[in-house]
């Protein structure tokens, strides 16, 4: 998996693409504490290149969800394919996180400044 | 159609695994929803072995894959110590704390999870999936 990590504005971005499995959750659960520790206020995950995720996946991002929430910091998930979806879906949580069709959407939710 | 793979377990080995598993399910006819639910089952048993059975440590497990015209059965063994998924209790929905979804994932996806042991220690556990459910 391949983690890219910018700034669009205030929104610390993570564009993540390749397959989310136990192997290769610890390096985005590294990325999302460092980011989650500094309190960063808005996180947007793009997830559109991410094709397999399992529930190590999703652990890591209940995690960070958690952590964002007791600091009132918002992490939005953007642009999930439909297998990443699904996972979703099975575990019940896409009602919990806030998920967007795209990636402006989520840029939208979370009101980017320039 | 019949395949035995023998892997060790290590998180590194998960990746190169699902790709195969995936062609197998594909030549047998599954739809790509139904290959890659069953693909995440079977990842989270394996998964499982390496978390619990194995506690992270070295260790083989080996998975035979019987892709029949109405189902597909799948059987991990291991050698580690005594984990089964069967007793595991059903997750409260939503999750609120991360993990323990594994074993919920495949309960919903797999129509049978049957865990068998091992006579001389370690783990044996059976998937079935049918065709007729997809």
């Amino acid at each position: 998996m391949k983690i890219q990590s910018t700034n669009q504005g205030d929104i610390h971005v993570l564009e993540l693409s390749g397959e989310l499995d136990y192997h290769s959750s610890p390096e985005l659960r590294e990325k999302l504490t460092e980011l989650t520790v500094k309190q960063a206020s808005k996180i947007l995950v793009n997830l559109s290149g991410v094709d397999y995720m399992d529930s190590s996946g999703i652990a890591t991002f209940v995690e960070a969800f958690q952590k964002a929430k007791r600091y009132q910091g918002r992490l939005i998930l953007a642009a999930l394919t439909p297998t990443v979806r699904g996972v979703f879906e099975i575990a019940k949580l896409d009602s919990i996180f806030e998920i967007t069709s795209t990636v402006a959407e989520a840029e939208k939710c979370l009101g980017a400044k320039a | 159609m019949e395949k035995r793979f023998e892997l060790n377990a290590s998180s590194e080995v998960l990746s190169p695994f699902r790709k195969e598993l995936r062609q197998i399910l594909s030549h047998a006819g599954w739809k790509k929803k139904t290959t890659e639910e069953i693909l995440l089952a079977v990842d989270e048993a394996l998964t499982n072995i390496i978390r619990h059975a194995y506690q992270g440590g070295p260790g083989k497990m080996t998975v035979s894959v019987v892709a029949a015209d109405d189902r597909i059965e799948i059987v991990l063994e291991d050698w580690g110590k005594k984990f089964d998924p069967t007793q595991v209790p059903p997750p409260e929905l939503p999750r609120q704390k991360p993990g323990g979804l594994g074993v919920h994932f495949i309960r919903t996806i797999m129509d049978e999870m049957i865990y068998e042991g091992q006579g001389s220690g370690g783990n044996r556990l059976r998937l079935i999936k049918r065709k007729n459910k997809i």
